[in-house]
């Protein structure tokens, strides 16, 4: 412990009623905008996560963003910020964690001015779990979606991985959100130290038998500059991403002039990416009775289209899409809309708002999907008209 | 000012025959549809914009309901169609549209496609040169 460490804040004109209770200053301004930013940002990510429609995905993924940048700053601050903030000082023997267990079983915890041994605990297990949502998240976004820093190197496989890891954590982190107010609650209840206080207004009371704290005051510099280092990786490491080769699944769909002229006239000219190469190979054979409707080609256009068709189907890209629409519904496999996929990710749109104006049918997929002719499907680019 | 206006006339003139002339390609189609519809009635006494326009609005009962070439292309041929899909389709005219009816294969095509739907039957020379002219004074 440094010797010139300052003495403890008190706060002044505070009521003592006991004339003994002591207040000091154990959360600082960043740490409580830390502590609240992370609830907004998880409140957001939940929300825009598990209720609102898919094209909130973009205000998600944000959210993200910004509880890495908060992750990060606090991991800084750590190291660096001021006594109650950094981690050693929230690092306890087991025989101390027991022991505040065992006291609070007992309805008796004994006093801490930061973190208790049992909150601590709460606070690792969140760090882990909030940074292990926000890596999957990562994943998910550069795998399924091809967005984001890792939509370069991360596969679909791994990506869909992912998501099923992301949405376990989510639960888990809700559940722990919920133990750890209610462990606030209980803590507060127990020694009377109101920390829902603490962590607006940065004061707690001491109790009048607790030892004189002697805090370490925060190196904002050095924390400035670990920040910096920390970015400078962060730059390096999307800068070396963004050099990989881009992977089959994100290559652009080459334009073909004779395929939008001949199949794109009645309808969308679909991303040959949303149907594997045996349903084109069947869609080009019986072009004559195509949906009930004569789109018969000369022989030559339908050879060309059909080898074209069929080299750039959706086992060449790993976009979602593609991934997704490889199965199809053995009873029409030349349909996408009939795809168990498609199906049920359409099932909760009325059939009357395929019918408005601007839509007019399901098969017109850009009726709704902005980005329906690159294949791509993002979420963010969902909008169904009104009219 | 008078060689202005003489000038000005003889350039729109000019500008007007060029439109009309500009498409050897559409007059080449028009042509064979003449020799076809004389093989096939010998009474036929040239293509009339009026058959064109009767053609254009008649509705018949499709496979899916009344329809019209109208259902697709637009209450008037100056505007933009529809498909049943959603997709949008060029307007018909000529005026507003001078690459129509310039590319045979094209055309063939989306008269077998079209009358086929509408009508339940292949059109004949004569109701194609009628559309084609109908449309070309559009
Ligand atoms: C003459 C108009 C027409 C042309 C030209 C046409 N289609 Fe279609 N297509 C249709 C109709 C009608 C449907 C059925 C739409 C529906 O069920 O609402 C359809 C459906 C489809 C579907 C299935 C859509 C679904 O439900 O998932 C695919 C795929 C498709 N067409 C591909 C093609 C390809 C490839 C070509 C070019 C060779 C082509 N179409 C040209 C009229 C056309
Ligand atoms: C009426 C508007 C509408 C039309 C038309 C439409 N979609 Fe969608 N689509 C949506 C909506 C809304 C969603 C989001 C559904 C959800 O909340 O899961 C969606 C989701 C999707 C997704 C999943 C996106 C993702 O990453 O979760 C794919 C892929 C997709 N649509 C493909 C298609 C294709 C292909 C067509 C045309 C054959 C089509 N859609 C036509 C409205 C539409
Ligand atoms: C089901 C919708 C539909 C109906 C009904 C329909 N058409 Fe079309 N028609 C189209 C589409 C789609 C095209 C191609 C789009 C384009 O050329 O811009 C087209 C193109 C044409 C063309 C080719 C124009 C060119 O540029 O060479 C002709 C000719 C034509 N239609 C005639 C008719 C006639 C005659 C009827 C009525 C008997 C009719 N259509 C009814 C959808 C329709």
């Amino acid at each position: 412990m440094p010797q010139d460490a300052p003495p403890i804040q008190l706060a002044s004109g505070e009521p003592s009623p006991a004339g003994a209770a002591r207040t000091v200053k154990v959360w600082d301004v960043p740490t409580r905008l830390f502590h609240w930013s992370l609830v907004a940002l998880v409140a957001t990510g939940a929300l825009t996560g598990l209720f609102t429609p898919e094209w909130w995905m973009g205000v998600h993924v944000w959210a993200g963003y910004g509880m890495v940048g908060l992750i990060t700053f606090r991991i800084v601050w750590g190291v660096f910020g001021p006594e109650y903030s950094r981690v050693v000082s929230f690092v306890y023997p087991p025989r101390s964690t027991l022991e505040h267990m065992r006291g609070l079983l007992m309805l008796r915890p004994p006093h801490y001015v930061g973190h208790n041994p049992t909150g601590a605990l709460m606070v690792f297990a969140l760090a882990g779990v909030l940074i292990a949502l926000v890596t999957t998240g990562l994943l998910a976004l550069g795998g399924e979606e091809k967005q984001g820093p890792l939509a370069l190197v991360v596969g679909y496989s791994l990506g869909s991985g992912a998501k099923r890891v992301h949405h376990a954590l989510t639960q888990l982190l809700l559940l722990m959100s919920m133990l750890h107010v209610a462990g606030v609650v209980t803590e507060s209840v127990l020694t009377g130290d109101n920390l829902v206080r603490a962590i607006v207004t940065g004061w707690k009371t001491l109790p009048p038998e607790a030892p004189h704290p002697t805090p370490r005051p925060a190196r904002p510099w050095a924390a400035a500059a670990l920040t910096a280092a920390l970015a400078g990786c962060a730059a390096l490491g999307i800068g070396w991403v963004a050099r990989q080769p881009p992977p089959h699944g994100l290559r652009a769909v080459p334009r073909n002039a004779t395929y939008d002229k001949e199949c794109g006239t009645c309808h969308d000219a679909h991303a040959p990416s949303l149907l594997p190469a045996a349903s084109w190979a069947g869609i080009m054979l019986g072009l004559q009775d195509h949906f009930g409707e004569d789109a018969s080609l000369p022989p030559e256009t339908t050879q060309a289209l059909a080898v074209w068709l069929v080299g750039s189907a959706a086992e060449t890209f790993d976009t979602e899409a593609a991934n997704r629409f490889r199965t199809v519904a053995p009873a029409s496999p030349h349909r996408i809309t009939a795809t168990p996929y498609w199906v049920r990710k359409h099932a909760e749109i009325a059939p009357a708002v395929f019918k408005r104006e601007r839509i007019k049918s399901r098969v017109n997929c850009s009726g709704c999907h902005r980005d329906a002719s690159s294949g791509r499907f993002d979420d963010q680019a969902i909008t169904i008209p009104e009219g | 000012m008078k060689t202005w206006s003489l000038l000005a006339v003889a350039a729109s003139a000019g500008l007007v025959a060029s439109v009309a002339l500009a498409e050897p390609r559409r007059d080449a189609i028009l042509a064979d549809l003449r020799e076809q519809a004389k093989k096939e009635d010998p009474r036929f006494a040239g293509f009339s914009a009026e058959r064109g326009a009767t053609l254009y609005r008649a509705t018949h009962q499709g496979k899916d309901g009344p329809i019209s070439c109208s259902t697709c292309h637009g209450s008037t041929p100056l505007g933009n169609g529809q498909t049943r899909l959603g997709k949008a389709i060029d307007p018909m005219a000529v005026s507003k549209n001078p690459a129509r009816y310039t590319d045979s294969a094209n055309v063939e095509k989306w008269f077998k496609r079209n009358c086929t739907e509408v009508l339940g039957r292949g059109c004949t020379a004569t109701e194609k040169g009628d559309f084609i002219t109908f449309m070309s004074g559009q």
